[in-house]
């Protein structure tokens, strides 16, 4: 037993925490110093992560937990506390790594923008509350890190905030992922007064709904597992949540590696593997999430085909793939979701961050201003082209694994969501092949001299690609380390696995051929579609109008409400108001009338009055 | 050393130590005054620190309690026998628990603010320091009061100074914003004192010896009497024998309460009686909105809890759904109207009509959570209103607009101040680490025990929430900038100060809640053995 | 027979109320205050004889009512006059000073 990395895991988080706290300190005095601090507080993370999962790969010590009280609320209280379980150990690693390379990057990406430091300080913040939330032991504290990292995506998709498109960029993408917050929110409401002692920690939630115990009744167990999908649908990108992420872009290109691609956008996926037990309890929400899932990822894999823009085609790639893992835990296989969830952090992340080596060079984001890149940046271009051959599927690459893993889950379990799938990779290895190759080949369009970034930039591609073709390897058809490792049980079904294989495999290959036909070749006419179904195209590019439905049936109506409202308020509430003055004013006005200034007027009213009085003096006589 | 002090009025009343001095000043020296002023305001905020830091809450505040008999009036009985003699009392009676602590900390801090906040005002620094001293004292003093007429006293000394505070040195509808606060809060103290005199009147009876009765607005008695109406009934028939009709009979239960709801609820203030506070919001000057968002509010909630919970529980018990669909009314017609408003104070008022939204669901859920989380909401949204206004006063100094469609791109030309209103923004919205989201959970998880539905409809507030506070905030800080806002410059050292206080504070309470929820704990404790004691047994 | 006088000292009474009520002319109002006092008079001289604890105090207070009734009209002639000097009239209407 030895858990003595495990014990101080707590200071993982604590590093960039660190980093930010300085940066944040020096202000804009810290100008070069940002990017030193900033890249060692991620190295020194890493290096602590990497301990900590060796250990856990050894034998024997498993988890730890610590935490302390944070609210004392009388006979309950709630804990913030940190655990370290082999899947947290493993994202661990992978946030720590590709934050570490993308703080690299952007050393040479940022270069000579003004508020790099700025720029240092909020990836530091982001670090430490994406490692906060992986280190999660409860659902409190996990929601805390949740909202942390959504406003840290929030304050880096508007770095450049003079951009207008920037700052609706930035405002979607937290409003957008706070409508799902709210239902992970509820559900921790729920959670709290079902559990057992209004205990919200993992792993008594795990033993709680560990096999259907009952303890907490079906219908709540459906109720908490779907608002907690809601939660993740929201993070990940997932569908009708989606609209965010691919407008998120309009940050600086490490970033969308960073939050958009490799960590965050993965943690809903990983909160549905941590609350695991719970949609397995619930084979309704279990259907609901590979179901999501599955119509995410065809659905974003077509929107993919029709963009133009560089980074939106590979944000909708992005929330495709995380489709494909939510699909993979929907049907019930933790270990294919979070396999593919490992090796896309790294082939995506890799394909973003040269994206924007690209973009740094020819500065135009439209795969249609570029071309022939190839010759002229020959590491951007091979290591690209690696981590496009694993997104699609293609062997020996990671992608392939991870992709094989989910697809023969999905045989097995269900038939459609297969085929859902196998169609989903062949558009993707399509739109992969499109982005290649009016991106590298064929003659240059922009003029300018165009050259290969510098190193801080390439070496990270570099290594990105090295993980990119050997991460798939921990998990294979032969060899089951990983998913024995996470699940503790023995390896999955693999039978018809085989087929599969060809058959993604196949599939992809046509995708790439396709577009080999049509980009290169020319064998077939760029607008073989378009001329005949302008509408198709149309409603791909406009990604079938989800953002215009939005507008017309909330925000519209939203507004339309709002102005209502205000009308009410000031017309009528405040009208009451004005109506009840006003009568007070009318009789004041009518006493100001008796008040004439005439004596003989006041003295007719003096004796008026005094005949009232005398009469009912004197009548009460009579009538009493 | 301190319990043998009378803290609570050394706290109260230093104020008035600047009052005086301010007095002797001529009145054309605005540095001396200023200076003045912020000194006296850091007095009472070192002296409730050092009675925070000596509270010990198991013991509930006892040693702090400040009991002197101010008003004595015998009246003889005509009917009956000289041997009875009735008197009516008086006292000065000043207390301190776990409700009060944390109120009256807010306003020592928010009230040094405002103080520091003030330098925009530009004309009759000598009277607007007086007034604002005078408030000071007012709003310290209600926190305080342990006898229902002091407690209308002190509430009533703070309308006069805030009167004036708006009407004098206000906006351009300076005027009839300040009259519009007289009257609703007129209207609203004539309710509350008519719910207290019928207080005083059925449950304000004691007997202290078998010749001496008396009614008093004793808040300990008056709880005595309520909490165990038979026994109070039994004495006084004993002492006079029809006494027991009018005496605490279940209707006379539910006027009081339902006329303390309305008192307070104009304060807090309870749709549909909100439309004062958005003048006062849009045409008071900032620091002094600072004062009325962050403290006074937080009055009409102390009030509603203090007199109108812990005194009828019952009555609480009964109407809790009643309070907490005003409660997500609130939060929802807030946060719609926020949406739609074009300038940013109007934006800032209607959010503080939605986070009292939130106050109103924590008090409606009567558990220890979802008290716990309106207190902290009260504490917390008063730190982030005083803390928005702050800013809002800078800006408004620098470019003379608060309208959003004028603004924008503040961020390039003032990091400093655009940093911290998009941390008083995430606050306000709710951001786990920053004060606002420890109310505002605690209060939605009191209430989810009892009323799951209402709960769920009030998280949408929460989207909603930062939907309006991104849209106007953003609309300041970020896009693009306008050529006349170039030259802006950041924050003077005199407004970065309470900037950075008031985020510390709030970053605090985000971070570690305890600081307040220790303090409270004993408090509530009470409170809570008061709400299920009478309902359960 | 006290009766009658009272009748008498009511009719008159009711007489110069009437007119100090109605009459627009301020000399005829005070004729008419004159005429409300003088009833007063009569009803006091009638109770100090035929009253029920008849004495001559009624008719002591009723000189006493007399002149003071004398000086009350001559100081009300004062001001009529100087009131008439500086408004030109002497109609009651127009005497509206109380109402500013």
């Amino acid at each position: 037993m030895n858990t003595m990395f495990s014990e101080i895991a707590w200071l993982i988080p604590l590093f960039p925490f660190v980093a930010f706290l300085l940066l944040l300190a020096s202000g804009r005095s810290g100008q070069g110093l940002g990017v030193t601090i900033g890249t060692v507080g991620s190295l020194a993370s890493l290096v602590l992560s990497i301990l900590v999962l060796m250990e856990h790969m050894s034998d024997g010590s498993k988890y730890y937990q610590d935490g302390f009280k944070w609210i004392d609320l009388g006979s309950f209280q709630l804990n913030i506390g940190y655990e370290v379980t082999n899947l947290s150990a493993l994202m661990l690693v992978v946030v720590t790594a590709v934050s570490f390379l993308v703080n690299v990057y952007s050393a040479g990406y940022m270069k000579g923008d003004e508020r790099i430091s700025t720029f240092y300080s909020y990836i530091a913040l982001f670090t430490f509350s994406m490692l906060g939330l992986v280190l999660a032991d409860n659902m409190l504290t996990l929601y805390i890190f949740w909202e942390l990292v959504g406003v840290c995506s929030f304050l880096l998709v508007g770095f450049w905030f003079t951009k207008p498109a920037a700052r609706a960029a930035a405002k979607k993408a937290f409003i957008v992922t706070r409508i799902g917050d709210a239902g992970l929110l509820i559900a921790i409401l729920l959670l709290f007064w079902y559990m057992p002692d209004h205990a919200l920690d993992f792993v008594r939630i795990e033993n709680v709904f560990e096999g259907q115990s009952g303890t907490v009744a079906a219908g709540v167990t459906t109720l908490i597992a779907i608002l907690i999908f809601v939660g993740a649908v929201g993070k990940s990108g997932q569908f009708p949540l989606h609209v965010w992420l691919p407008d998120a872009m309009e940050g600086p290109t490490p970033i969308s590696a960073l939050i958009h691609a490799a960590t965050m956008v993965a943690a809903g996926v990983y909160l549905v593997a941590r609350t695991f037990d719970i949609f397995q309890a619930s084979p309704a929400a279990m259907e609901t999430v590979a179901y999501v899932g599955g119509f995410t990822a065809l659905f974003a894999a077509t929107i993919g085909i029709a963009q133009n823009d560089i980074k939106r085609i590979l944000a909708y790639s992005t929330v495709s793939q995380l489709g494909y893992m939510m699909m993979a835990l929907g049907l019930g296989s933790l270990t294919g979701g979070i396999f593919h969830l490992f090796t896309h952090a790294f082939f995506k992340a890799l394909l973003f961050l040269g994206a924007g080596s690209i973009i740094h060079a020819v500065h135009t984001q439209n795969i249609n201003e570029m071309g022939g890149l190839g010759s002229k940046m020959r590491i951007t271009a091979w290591t690209f082209g690696i981590g496009a051959l694993a997104l699609s599927g293609i062997p020996p690459f990671s992608g392939f694994w991870s992709k094989d893993a989910i697809l023969t889950t999905a045989l097995h379990e269900n038939p459609v969501l297969f085929v859902v799938g196998i169609i989903a990779a062949f558009f993707t290895s399509f739109y992969m092949a499109r982005l290649f190759f009016l991106v590298f080949t064929g003659r240059p369009k922009g003029e300018g001299r165009i050259h290969e970034s510098s190193l801080t930039m390439t070496i990270p591609l570099i290594i990105l690609a090295v993980f990119a073709i050997g991460a798939g390897f921990v998990e294979t058809p032969w060899n089951n380390t990983l998913g024995e490792w996470l699940t503790g049980a023995a390896g999955a079904d693999h039978s018809g696995s085989g087929l599969v294989m060809v058959v993604s495999t196949a599939v992809g290959a046509l995708g790439i051929y396709l577009g080999w036909l049509v980009f290169v070749k020319g064998t077939i006419a760029r607008d073989a579609v378009s001329s005949r179904a302008p509408w198709l195209v149309g409603l791909l590019e406009r990604k079938y109008y989800i953002d215009e439905i939005y507008a017309a049936v909330i925000v519209k109506p939203l507004r339309g409400l709002g102005s209502l409202l205000n009308a009410i308020d000031q017309y009528i509430i405040d009208g009451i108001i004005a109506i009840i003055g006003g009568t007070a004013v009318l009789l004041g006005r009518g006493g100001i009338r008796l008040q004439n200034g005439q004596v003989q007027t006041y003295g007719l009213i003096t004796v008026l009055g005094l005949v009232i009085l005398i009469i009912a003096v004197v009548g009460r006589r009579f009538w009493s | 050393m301190i319990s043998e002090l009378p803290i609570l009025s050394l706290i109260t009343f230093s104020p008035l130590i600047g009052i005086i001095i301010l007095a002797l000043l001529p009145r054309g020296s605005s540095r001396w005054l200023r200076v003045t002023a912020i000194g006296t305001a850091i007095l009472p905020l070192l002296l409730s620190l050092w009675l925070y830091a000596d509270y010990d809450s198991a013991k509930d505040g006892k040693p702090y309690e400040e009991q002197v008999t101010w008003v004595d009036t015998h009246f003889d009985r005509l009917s009956d026998g000289a041997s009875n003699s009735l008197s009516f009392k008086l006292q000065y009676h000043m207390g301190i628990d776990g409700l009060s602590l944390p109120l009256l900390l807010l306003t020592t801090i928010v009230a040094l603010m405002a103080a520091l906040a003030s330098v925009h005002i530009k004309k009759r620094w000598k009277s607007f320091y007086i007034w604002f001293l005078l408030l000071e004292i007012g709003m310290m003093g209600v926190f305080m009061a342990r006898d229902v007429i002091l407690f209308f006293v002190f509430f009533e000394m703070t309308l006069i100074p805030m009167f004036f505070l708006i009407g004098i040195w206000g906006y351009m509808g300076r005027e009839k914003a300040a009259n519009r606060f007289l009257i609703y809060n007129g209207i609203g103290s004539a309710i509350m004192l008519i719910a207290f005199v019928l207080l005083i009147s059925t449950a304000g009876f004691s007997i202290e010896s078998e010749s001496v009765q008396f009614f008093s607005g004793s808040y300990d008695v008056i709880k005595a009497n309520l909490m165990d109406p038979q026994a109070a009934v039994n004495a006084a028939s004993a002492w006079n024998g029809n006494y027991g009709n009018l005496f605490m009979s279940e209707s006379m239960h539910w006027t009081i309460f339902i006329l303390l709801l309305i008192a307070f609820g104009i304060k807090l203030p309870i749709f549909p009686f909100h439309t004062w506070m958005l003048r006062v919001h849009t045409e008071a000057p900032p620091s002094i909105v600072m004062i009325h968002s962050g403290i006074l509010l937080k009055m009409g909630a102390y009030g509603l809890l203090r007199f109108g919970i812990i005194l009828f529980p019952e009555q609480a018990h009964e109407w809790a759904t009643v309070l907490a669909v005003l409660g997500v009314i609130n939060i929802l017609y807030g946060a719609v109207l926020a949406f739609v408003q074009k300038e940013f104070k109007l934006v800032l008022a209607y959010s503080s009509i939605s986070h009292m939204g939130i106050v109103l669901l924590g008090i409606a859920s009567l558990n220890e959570i979802g008290l716990q989380g309106a207190m902290i909401q009260l504490v917390s949204h008063g730190l982030i209103s005083a803390l928005l206004f702050l800013i809002v006063g800078s800006l408004y100094e620098r470019t003379g607009t608060t309208e959003l469609g004028e603004l924008g791109g503040l961020a390039r030309s003032m990091p400093f101040m655009s940093g911290v209103l998009l941390t008083a923004g995430m606050a306000s919205l709710g951001l786990p680490g920053l004060s606002g989201f420890i109310g505002e959970f605690l209060s939605l998880l009191g209430l989810f025990e009892s009323m799951r539905i209402l709960t769920a409809v009030a998280v949408l507030g929460v989207i909603l929430t930062a939907v309006y506070v991104l849209r106007s905030v953003l609309a300041i800080t970020f896009g693009p900038m306008q050529e006349k806002y170039v030259a802006l410059r950041d924050a003077r050292l005199i407004e970065a100060v309470p900037m950075i206080a008031l985020v510390a504070f709030i970053v605090l309470i985000g971070i570690f809640p305890a600081v307040l929820t220790e303090p409270m704990k004993h408090g509530f404790d009470t409170l809570l053995q008061q709400l299920s004691g009478k309902v359960g047994g | 027979m006290l009766s009658s006088y009272l009748m008498v000292a009511a009719i008159l009474f009711c007489i110069g109320l009437y007119g100090a009520l109605v009459k627009k002319n301020a000399v005829i109002v005070l004729l008419c205050i004159e005429l409300m006092l003088n009833a007063v008079n009569l009803n006091l001289v009638a109770f100090s004889k035929y009253g029920v604890g008849a004495s001559l105090t009624g008719q002591m207070f009723t000189l006493f009512t007399i002149a003071i009734a004398a000086a009350e009209a001559a100081v009300g002639i004062a001001i009529l006059i100087a009131l008439f000097r500086a408004r030109g009239t002497v109609n009651v209407d127009d005497y509206d000073e109380m109402r500013r």
